[in-house]
């Protein structure tokens, strides 16, 4: 990709095509997980239900948004012999930010995400919209430039556990305030189930629980996308 | 090439700046953050008399009020390892991870006694280690204590969809209902987890497929959290025999 | 007895990559061939071994309650440990250069991906939340790097052979890599009914 400064002269919150294109290029051609292959860790981890996922992808947008804007803020002062340490530091704050958040606002979602929270830092996307784009860009199109690859995370994310935990659990949502139960389980692998565990005809698979299946979702999900999104083919 | 004055300024303002904005939200949310933890941590241990709740409501259905209510009214002694009722401490102010890594003998162990329609319950709280980490529960007693009237328990990482499932398959812990720590010569047995089915209906339930060294491991923390209490629980019963 | 446990632990029942899924980004990204997985192999181990003693001293003597400065300041840990982790990396790469041009020319292309690599945090972080102690630390460091090491290289050879295998041209590359390290993450498991106790007490 070749992304460059534009010289504007128009106003700074403009909404035009270009600002579109930075929306929704990463949610097909230019997706973090499935093209960039950036910021799988977390993706993996915490993908086996689905309001997690949920969460998890929230709060990469806001990472991402927000970290793009101060970075592209401050592009013209950071100095460059220190510009790692410089990002890594706006960075873990705005993770420190969303992890106290998270700790007032669901501490059972902070429970379930705890160590996956902080690796949002090293989550390879943030990082790496700020050196390709923000660093050379303007506040605005940068900030936009870091919602559309959060999103694009999020679509992946938010997919994975759907899948995760459709066939793993049988619900949607489950821990949340709207869990949905859908298709199962029949019957648990232990003996002794009570009749209200019971609410469907699915009887569940447990691979799909296993953090490993996230792997072969994706696998498929880039099989599926090259598919069809031919000028993505590895040719190597 | 920046001069390095200029390079150590920017960090220092920089460092300032983030270092004053976190710790101002901090403070801002460190009250409804521990009170957040505590609600949750509560929540837990009332999942043990899950059954017998007030005008049968669920833990999920509670407010957070509630909870602190029902909190409120326990009597929540703590004891030593000899039985005796250590004073001026409550039980919900004891860190069991904190108390794990104390010597055996100084170790203090936390009681609530839950009431409901005149029935008591002594919930008692267990700590071990399963395959990767640590495991924890609490186990409701009724009140001839001997009998479970439930359990709960969690983990800090156990695999999901395998040892996990002592926490995320409530049917796990289901099984654990009117089971007795006791054999009816007053012995002490626990309770087991069997791999491939329990075999003693009164004292043993089914394992986890997969899940061996959870299973295992939570074996082994009912036999020796159990018995920590069992001089609490011989001078509760020598009690309550005084008095009848 | 329980630094080897620990680092046994770390490197195969516990593999901070196959079971924890941590490093995925550059484990993905230069697995193409065995000679570069190396020398990134080789550079995580470095980097773990180095920081997680680093940030265990930080986190028990600066910003724990009991530590030095008597606050709590925990919420501080995600800031000083990627500092200590980016500072540490660039100070490896300056000595590295300076007094082993051989090693640096091998190592040096790959120092930077190290501080965005998530095994190297999630180490830290790990360690914190599991409470070792300072051997127990310096062992997960090691071992958890090793066995990263060991991934990555397993996991270029099986690239560098499917490479002549008839494939799906749009599972080619990247959608074979995540397949295959799903194969491999159900394989690992298998050692997890390991007690590894049992080498360090009979051995």
């Amino acid at each position: 990709m070749a992304e460059t400064a534009v010289k504007e002269k128009e106003s700074v919150f403009q909404f035009g095509k270009k600002e579109r294109k930075l929306l929704t290029d990463p949610l097909n051609d230019n997706n973090p997980i499935t093209v960039q292959v950036l910021g799988i860790c977390s993706a993996l981890a915490v993908t086996s239900l689905v309001y997690p996922s949920l969460v998890m992808a929230i709060a990469v947008i806001f990472v991402t948004a927000f970290s793009s804007l101060f970075t592209s803020l401050l592009r013209n002062y950071i100095p460059k012999s220190v510009r790692m340490i410089v990002q890594l530091v706006i960075i873990a704050s705005l993770v420190t930010v969303v992890e106290l958040t998270l700790k007032y606002l669901n501490y059972p979602v902070y429970k379930q995400l705890s160590v996956y929270i902080g690796l949002i830092i090293t989550n390879c996307i943030v990082m790496g919209r700020l050196e390709a784009f923000s660093m050379a860009n303007k506040p605005w199109r940068s900030f936009l430039d870091g919602v559309g690859n959060g999103l694009g995370y999020g679509v992946i994310l938010v997919a994975v556990g759907v899948v995760r935990e459709l066939f793993g659990k049988g619900s949607l949502f489950a821990g949340s305030p709207i869990e949905l139960k859908i298709i199962g389980p029949t019957a648990d692998y232990l003996v002794n189930t009570t009749d209200s565990m019971l609410f469907g005809w699915y009887a569940n698979n447990n691979l799909m629980v296993l953090p490993a299946s996230a792997m072969f979702i994706i696998g498929i999900m880039i099989w599926i996308q090259r598919s069809y999104n031919t000028k993505l083919v590895d040719v190597s | 090439m920046e001069s390095t004055k200029y390079v150590v300024i920017f960090i220092l303002i920089l460092t300032a700046a983030v270092a004053i904005s976190l710790t101002g939200l901090r403070e801002a949310t460190k009250e409804q953050s521990a009170t957040n933890e505590d609600i949750f941590n509560k929540r837990a241990i009332l999942t043990a008399v899950q059954d017998y709740l007030p005008n049968g409501q669920k833990v999920a259905d509670l407010t957070d009020e509630q909870v602190l209510e029902l909190f409120a009214q326990m009597k929540q002694p703590v004891v030593d390892m000899e039985g005796n009722i250590i004073e001026g401490v409550k039980a919900e102010s004891i860190d069991m991870a904190k108390e794990r890594k104390k010597p055996e003998a100084e170790r203090r162990l936390p009681v609530y006694v839950y009431e409901q329609d005149g029935q008591q319950f002594y919930i008692l709280s267990v700590r071990g280690n399963g395959l990767w980490d640590e495991i924890w529960g609490s186990v409701a007693l009724k009140s001839d204590l001997n009998t479970i009237a439930g359990a709960t328990f969690d983990h800090k990482g156990e695999t999901p969809g395998l040892g996990a499932e002592i926490k995320d398959n409530p049917s796990f812990a289901a099984q654990f209902e009117g089971k007795e720590i006791y054999e009816s010569d007053g012995d002490y047995v626990s309770i087991k987890v069997r791999k491939g089915g329990a075999r003693d209906p009164k004292h043993e339930v089914d394992g986890i497929s997969g899940a061996t060294v959870t299973a295992d491991g939570v074996s082994e923390m009912l036999y020796r959290g159990l018995k920590y209490y069992q001089p609490y629980i011989d001078k509760v019963k020598q009690q309550s025999f005084l008095l009848n | 007895m329980e630094f080897l446990n620990t680092f046994l632990k770390a490197a195969f029942i516990e593999n901070l990559v196959l079971a924890y899924f941590l490093g995925m980004c550059s484990y993905l990204a230069v697995s193409k061939s065995v000679q570069t997985a190396f020398g990134l192999g080789l550079a995580v181990i470095f980097v773990l071994g180095i920081t997680m003693p680093i940030n265990w001293l930080i986190s028990e003597y600066l910003l724990s309650e009991s530590g030095l400065l008597g606050v709590d300041l925990t919420f501080l840990r995600f800031i000083l440990f990627i500092a200590v982790i980016a500072s540490m990396v660039q100070l490896v790469e300056m000595v590295v250069e300076k007094y082993s041009p051989s090693l640096y020319s091998a190592l040096g292309i790959f120092l930077p991906l190290i501080t965005v690599n998530c095994a190297i945090l999630g180490g830290s972080l790990f360690m914190v939340s599991r409470e070792y102690n300072l051997s127990n630390a310096v062992a997960f460091g090691l071992g958890g790097g090793f066995g990263w090491f060991l991934a990555i290289i397993a996991i270029a050879a099986i690239r560098e052979k499917i490479r002549y295998s008839n494939v799906p041209p749009a599972l080619r590359g990247l959608g074979m890599a995540f397949i295959l390290t799903g194969l491999m993450g159900i394989a690992f498991m298998s050692l997890m009914g390991i007690d590894p106790a049992a080498f360090t007490t009979n051995g």
